[in-house]
C-alpha cells in the first residue's frame, strides 16, 4: 500500500492524460454491457410487471399460442372441481392515435367472473358502474382507463374514444377510471379495460379468447392441477403460471442479448489492448525506478503485486465510471429497444423506468477488474522480473527483440496449422468457436511484425511526401514496435468487426432483396393492423369473400400467420393457400424439388420450413416435425425447405386448410392481391375503399409499401447492431490518442532537436499527424485482411446461432474503400491533441529530457 | 551581431531563481568567444536565450538587428533556422536517421531541392572528414564522429552564429581537441560568429575572447 502511494500515485498523477485514456476503454466497454443489458432487463422487467400486475390473483393461465381457442375450452375448465375461478382474456396492444403515448394494452375480460382475481379500483362516482357489471357489460360500448393514462390524454367520465375495429369505427365512453394501484402500472400505465365479448367484435377474435386466467380452490396442489389441465387439453395448450410467459419474451429478445454481450465483450477486449499497451509502456519507461526499488529490497512479488493492484484500481474506477454512464443511456436504449421489438416481432413492449439490478452491476465491475488485471497480467511479470543491476544503467527505450517477435510468429504459425484442421471438423460447435478463438489470437500475435513489415514498407512513400515528417514519423512506428502495435490491434479488431458487419448487411440486403423479389410479388397486401408484424386485430374469414368480389383481382391469397412455441421456442407458423402461392412462384429450394414440395404441402401432406428453421433446430428434409395443435399434435414430413426470410426465429408453411381444421382459426392477417394487367394499384385501391370504408379496419399496401417497411426494419436490426462499430471505432481511436500521448513523451528530445534544428510548429504537427494516419493505414490494413475471416466466421455464427440464416459471402468492397477516409480522419482527430502537446511544450526541457 | 540589454531570466516555482540578472552584452560578427562560469551560474540560459530556444523574463535580444521580443514562435523558429546552428553536448542526432539525412534535416525543414540537399549535405560531411559515414547511423559512429555530424549539421545552411553548448564535454581530450579545432578551422573559413560554453579552461583560453558569469551577472569580459 506504501508502494502503491509513494510509487504508483505519483506515476499517475505525473501521467495523467494518459491513464484517463487507458481508462477509457473500460469504461466505454462497461458502459456499453451496463446500458445494453438494463435497456434489455428493464424492457423484459416492464413485460413480466405488466404480466404480473394483470395477473392479479391468477395461478394459472391457459394459451395457445396467438390463435387463441374457443369458447367451449372455458366451460370445460371451469368444469374441473379443483378450479375455483377461470376467466376468459383478450390482450391486445392498440394505437389510439391520441394526443399523449399512443400506444395502449387494451385487457379485455368478462366482467362478472373477472372480480375474483383482479381488482378495478375505481375513483369516487364511477364505482357504480362497476358494482352491477352487468350495467357495464349491457352497455358494449364501455371502457376503464388508469388515472395516468385519463390524465395524460385529458379524458374524463363519460369521454369517447373512436376505435378503427374490425367492424368499422366504433365511439367508446369511458365509463371507469381507475385509481393508481398495481394493475394500473401494468403497462406503464397505458391501460385499458373492455367486456370480452366488445373485444372479440373489435379485433376480429371471432368466438375465441386469447387466454384463460385461473385461481384453484384453497388446499389444491398447483403443479397437479396444472398436469391434470394440460391432460384434458391436449399438447397444444399451454398451462403455466404467468410468471412463465417472460420467458417466452426473453426467447423474443435473446438475440439483442447476445448482440449486447458481443459489443460489449469487444469493446472490452479492445480496452485490454490498450491497458496492455500502457502498461507494457510503463514498464519499460519506469525500469530505473523499479531497479531502485529491487535494490531496496523490494521482492519481485511486491513488484508484481504493485502493478498488478495499479490495474486493479484502475479498472474499478474505469468500471465504476462505466456504470454510471451504463445506467445513463439504458433509459434511451430501452424506448429505442421496446420500439425494436415490437416492429420485429409484433410484441409490444413499454419499459416507462429503467431497473437495475444490482447483480449486473457488480458482474459489470468484476468484468472492468479482472479485464484490465488480465491486462496487465505479463506487463506486470515483465516488471517483477526486471533487473536491478541492468535497470540501473541509463538505457535506451527498451524495444520489442527479435527473438520475442520469432516466438510471436511460431506460436502464431502452430496457432494457424489448428484453426486449418478445426476448419474440417467445423461442424462441432465447440471446434468451430474454438477456431475462430485461435484464429484471433493467432492474428493478435502476427500485429507486430505484420506492423514493422508495413511501417518499412510505407517509409519510402512517406519520405516521398514529405522528407521530413514522413520518415520521422515512419521511423518512429519502426523503432517501437511494442508501442504501437496495441493500437494497430485494437484498431486492426474494429476494423474486422466493421467489415464482418458490413458483409452480413450487404449479405442480407441481397439476400434479402432477392427474397423479396420472388415472395413479395403481389401487387398490392391488405392488413388489419398499421405495422405488418402486429396481429392484434385479424380479419374474419367473410373478408375474403368481399375482396373477392370486387372485379379487378386476378389471384387472392389469404394468410393467416401466429407465433406459436414450438420446443419451447417461439416459432412463427404461416398458413396460406399454398397452391395459389404456387402458381405465382416458388420461394428457392434449399431442399426437396418445389413442385412435388409445394403439392404436398397444399395437399395437406407435409410442411415447408424455412432454412433458418431446419438450422436453428436442426430439422431435416424429409423428417417428421410435431407441431402441437389445439386439436393435438400435428405431425407430417418436412415436404421441402425454402429460403425464407420472414422470421428470425423460424417459419413453418402450412396449408391454410390444415391451419383451419387444427387450430379452428379461419381469422385471417393479409390479403395477398394480383391484379387484373388492364387495372392499376391506385384504381384498385379506389374500388377497396369505395366497398370497404367505414364498415372495416383496413390497411392497403402497395408492393413498394411493404418492400419499404421490410428494409425499414432491416435497417433497425443494422442501425443497432452499428452501434458496434461507433463503440469499436471510438475505443480504437482511445488507443491511437493513447499511443501518441506515449509517443510524443518517448521523442520529447526527438521533437525538441527538430525544432532547435529550425522546425516549424506546422512541421512538428505534421509529424504527429502523419504518425497517426500511418497507424491508421496499417492498423486498417491489416483490419481488412482479417476482415475477410472475420466475415467467414460471423456469417457461420448467425447461421448457426443467432438466425439461422445462410447468407452469401460477399466481401464488402465498398465500405472497405469508404472506411479509409473515415480511419485517416478519425487518426487525424486522434492526433490533434498529443500534436498540440508536441508543439507546446518547453523546448529547452526538451533537449535536456531523458 | 548578437546584442543583449538588461536581459534577465527568471525561474518561477516554489522559491524565485535568478537565472540571468540585467546581462548587457555585445558580440560582434566573425567573433569567436567563451563562456564559462560555475554550475549554474547562467551560462547554458544565456546561450538557450541567444538562440531562440527559450525567451527572457526582461530585456531586449537582437540577433543581427532583429529584436525578439514581441515576435512568435514560427518568426522565432525562422530566425533560428536561418541566422543559429547549435551543437549540443550530447550530439542531439536523431538516432534513426543516418549521418546523411541528420545533416540534410534542416534543410529539408527549408524546403530546399532534394538534389541541392544532397550536394549541401554531402560537402559538410566530407568538410568534417565523415564522407565515408555518409549511411551510417549514429550508434554506429564513435562520439567524435557524432559530434562531426553534429557539426556539419549545425552548419548546413551555413549560419551566421553558431552557438556550442559543451561541445567537448562528452568526449574524450584528443577527441575534443580533435573538435574544437575543426569549430576553430570551420570559423576562420566560414567567418561565423561563434559562441561557446564551456567548463574547460583550455577551450575557454583558446577563443580570443571569453566571458565569465557569475550568479546570472557577467563578472568578467576580456578580448586576447
Amino acid at each position: 500500500m506504501k508502494l502503491l502511494k509513494l510509487i504508483s500515485w505519483q506515476y499517475v498523477r505525473k501521467h495523467l492524460l494518459r491513464t484517463v485514456l487507458t481508462m477509457a476503454g473500460i469504461v466505454l466497454g462497461v458502459a456499453v454491457f451496463v446500458g445494453m443489458h438494463t435497456a434489455n432487463q428493464s424492457v423484459l422487467s416492464a413485460f413480466t410487471k405488466t404480466v404480473d400486475r394483470i395477473a392479479g390473483a391468477t395461478q394459472l393461465q391457459i394459451t395457445a399460442g396467438e390463435s387463441g381457442f374457443d369458447e367451449e375450452v372455458l366451460e370445460r375448465v371451469q368444469a374441473l372441481p379443483n378450479v375455483r375461478v377461470a376467466v376468459p382474456v383478450i390482450e391486445a396492444v392498440v394505437n389510439l392515435n391520441l394526443k399523449s403515448q399512443g400506444n395502449i394494452l387494451v385487457l379485455a375480460v368478462d366482467m362478472t367472473g373477472d372480480r375474483g382475481l383482479r381488482d378495478y379500483d375505481l375513483e369516487a362516482g364511477d364505482d357504480t358502474v362497476i358494482e352491477d357489471p352487468l350495467v357495464f357489460i349491457a352497455q358494449p360500448d364501455s371502457l376503464m382507463v388508469t388515472r395516468e393514462f385519463a390524465t395524460a390524454n385529458g379524458l374524463v367520465s363519460n369521454s369517447k374514444i373512436t376505435l378503427a375495429a374490425m367492424d368499422g369505427p366504433r365511439t367508446f365512453t369511458v365509463r371507469g377510471i381507475m385509481k393508481s394501484s398495481g394493475l394500473t402500472s401494468a403497462f406503464g400505465g397505458n391501460l385499458a379495460i373492455m367486456d370480452i365479448y366488445a373485444a372479440q367484435k373489435v379485433f376480429g377474435r371471432g368466438r375465441k379468447f386469447d387466454r384463460i386466467d385461473l385461481a384453484a380452490t384453497e388446499g389444491t396442489a398447483l403443479p397437479e392441477l396444472q398436469r391434470q389441465l394440460s391432460a384434458m387439453l391436449g399438447a397444444g395448450f399451454e398451462v403455466e403460471s404467468p410468471s412463465a410467459r417472460g420467458k417466452q419474451f426473453e426467447a423474443l429478445s435473446s438475440v439483442y442479448g447476445m448482440l449486447a454481450n458481443i459489443t460489449s465483450l469487444f469493446a472490452l477486449f479492445i480496452g485490454m489492448f490498450i491497458i496492455y499497451n500502457s502498461f507494457a509502456i510503463a514498464v519499460t519507461q519506469r525500469r530505473s525506478e523499479i531497479g531502485i526499488v529491487r535494490a531496496l529490497g523490494a521482492t519481485r512479488g511486491q513488484i508484481q503485486a504493485l502493478f498488478l493492484t495499479e490495474s486493479a484500481i484502475l479498472g474499478l474506477i474505469g468500471a465504476s465510471f462505466g456504470v454510471l454512464f451504463g445506467l445513463l443511456i439504458a433509459s434511451g436504449i430501452s424506448a429505442s429497444l421496446g420500439n425494436f421489438l415490437g416492429e420485429i416481432y409484433g410484441v409490444a413492449q413499454r419499459a416507462a423506468e429503467v431497473s437495475s439490478d444490482p447483480r449486473l452491476l457488480l458482474g459489470a465491475l468484476l468484468m472492468g477488474v479482472v479485464t484490465s488485471v488480465i491486462a496487465a497480467w505479463i506487463p506486470a511479470r515483465a516488471a517483477a522480473g526486471v533487473d536491478p543491476v541492468q535497470a540501473l544503467q541509463k538505457g535506451r527505450y527498451q524495444q520489442l527483440t527479435k527473438g520475442e517477435n520469432r516466438l510471436r510468429r511460431q506460436i502464431a504459425s502452430a496457432l494457424f496449422v489448428i484453426v486449418f484442421f478445426c476448419l474440417f471438423f467445423a461442424q462441432n460447435r465447440i471446434i468451430f468457436y474454438s477456431g475462430y478463438f485461435l484464429t484471433v489470437i493467432a492474428g493478435l500475435l502476427l500485429v507486430p511484425t505484420v506492423a514493422l513489415w508495413l511501417s518499412k514498407a510505407i517509409r519510402p512513400a512517406m519520405k516521398f511526401l514529405r522528407p521530413v515528417e514522413g520518415t520521422l514519423a515512419a521511423d518512429s512506428l519502426i523503432q517501437s514496435p511494442r508501442r504501437t502495435s496495441g493500437a494497430v490491434s485494437a484498431l486492426a479488431l474494429s476494423i474486422a468487426l466493421v467489415i464482418s458487419l458490413g458483409g452480413m448487411a450487404r449479405a442480407s440486403y441481397n439476400s434479402i432483396n432477392e427474397w423479396m423479389r420472388i415472395a413479395l410479388n403481389p401487387d398490392m397486401f391488405l392488413t388489419a393492423t398499421q405495422n405488418i408484424t402486429d396481429r392484434s386485430f385479424r380479419f374474419p374469414a367473410s373478408f375474403g369473400d368481399e375482396i373477392r368480389s370486387i372485379p379487378g383481382i386476378r389471384r387472392m391469397q389469404l394468410v393467416r400467420n401466429a407465433r406459436l412455441l414450438y420446443k419451447g421456442n417461439p416459432v412463427m407458423v404461416v398458413s396460406v393457400e399454398i397452391d395459389k402461392l404456387a402458381a405465382e412462384s416458388f420461394l428457392p429450394s434449399v431442399a426437396g424439388d418445389s413442385a412435388t414440395m409445394y403439392r404436398l404441402a397444399a395437399e395437406g401432406k407435409g410442411f415447408l420450413i424455412s432454412d433458418n428453421f431446419a438450422q436453428l433446430y436442426g430439422v431435416k428434409y424429409n423428417e417428421l416435425l410435431s407441431i402441437n395443435t389445439p386439436n393435438g399434435t400435428l405431425t407430417l414430413p418436412v415436404a421441402g425447405i425454402v429460403r425464407d426470410y420472414s422470421d428470425q426465429k423460424g417459419t413453418v408453411l402450412i396449408d391454410r386448410k390444415m391451419f383451419i381444421r387444427y387450430w379452428n382459426d379461419d381469422t385471417i392477417n393479409i390479403v395477398r392481391l394480383y391484379l387484373e394487367k388492364n387495372i392499376t394499384v391506385p384504381e384498385m385501391r379506389a374500388r377497396i375503399e369505395e366497398k370497404l370504408a367505414g364498415k372495416t379496419r383496413l390497411f392497403i399496401l402497395t408492393n413498394q409499401d411493404l418492400k419499404s417497411y421490410i428494409i425499414k426494419i432491416t435497417d433497425q436490426w443494422f442501425g443497432l447492431t452499428y452501434i458496434q462499430l461507433a463503440v469499436a471505432v471510438l475505443v480504437a481511436i482511445l488507443g491511437i490518442i493513447n499511443t501518441l500521448t506515449v509517443s510524443i513523451t518517448d521523442r520529447r528530445r526527438e521533437l525538441g532537436v527538430l525544432q532547435a534544428v529550425g522546425a516549424l510548429r506546422g512541421q512538428v504537427r505534421r509529424t504527429i499527424w502523419l504518425e497517426a494516419i500511418a497507424i491508421g493505414i496499417i492498423g486498417l490494413a491489416i483490419g481488412l485482411a482479417f476482415g475477410c475471416v472475420a466475415l467467414y466466421y460471423s456469417l457461420e455464427m448467425a447461421a448457426r446461432d443467432i438466425s439461422g440464416l445462410r447468407l452469401d459471402y460477399t466481401y464488402p468492397w465498398s465500405m472497405a474503400a469508404g472506411l479509409f477516409p473515415v480511419i485517416v480522419g478519425a487518426a487525424l482527430i486522434a492526433a490533434l491533441g498529443p500534436a498540440e502537446q508536441a508543439v507546446r511544450g518547453n523546448l529547452v526541457e526538451a533537449l535536456e529530457y531523458e | 551581431m548578437i546584442s543583449l540589454s538588461s536581459v534577465s531570466k527568471r525561474f518561477d516555482g516554489k522559491r524565485q531563481v535568478i537565472a540571468l540578472d540585467a546581462v548587457d552584452l555585445q558580440i560582434d560578427r566573425g567573433e569567436m568567444v567563451s563562456l564559462v562560469g560555475p554550475s549554474g551560474s547562467g551560462k547554458s540560459t544565456l546561450l538557450n536565450l541567444i538562440g531562440g530556444l527559450d525567451r527572457p523574463s526582461e530585456g531586449d535580444i537582437r540577433i543581427d538587428g532583429t529584436l525578439l521580443r514581441g515576435i512568435n514562435d514560427d518568426e522565432l523558429t525562422r530566425i533560428r533556422r536561418d541566422k543559429i546552428g547549435f551543437i549540443f553536448q550530447f550530439f542531439n542526432l536523431l538516432p534513426t536517421l543516418s549521418c546523411l539525412e541528420n545533416v540534410a534535416l534542416p534543410l529539408h525543414l527549408r524546403g530546399w531541392p532534394a538534389a541541392k540537399i544532397n550536394d549541401r549535405s554531402r560537402e559538410l560531411l566530407s568538410l568534417v572528414k565523415l564522407d565515408n559515414r555518409l549511411e551510417h547511423l549514429p550508434e554506429e559512429l564513435s562520439g567524435g564522429e557524432r559530434q562531426r555530424v553534429a557539426i556539419a549539421r549545425a552548419l548546413s545552411v551555413y549560419p551566421p552564429i553558431l552557438l556550442a553548448d559543451e561541445p567537448t564535454g562528452n568526449l574524450d581530450s584528443n577527441t575534443g581537441a580533435e573538435i574544437l579545432a575543426l569549430i576553430r578551422e570551420l570559423h576562420s573559413r566560414l567567418r561565423a560568429t561563434v559562441l561557446i560554453v564551456t567548463h574547460d579552461r583550455e577551450v575557454a583560453e583558446s577563443c580570443p575572447r571569453q566571458i565569465a558569469l557569475k550568479d546570472g551577472r557577467v563578472v568578467m569580459d576580456q578580448r586576447r
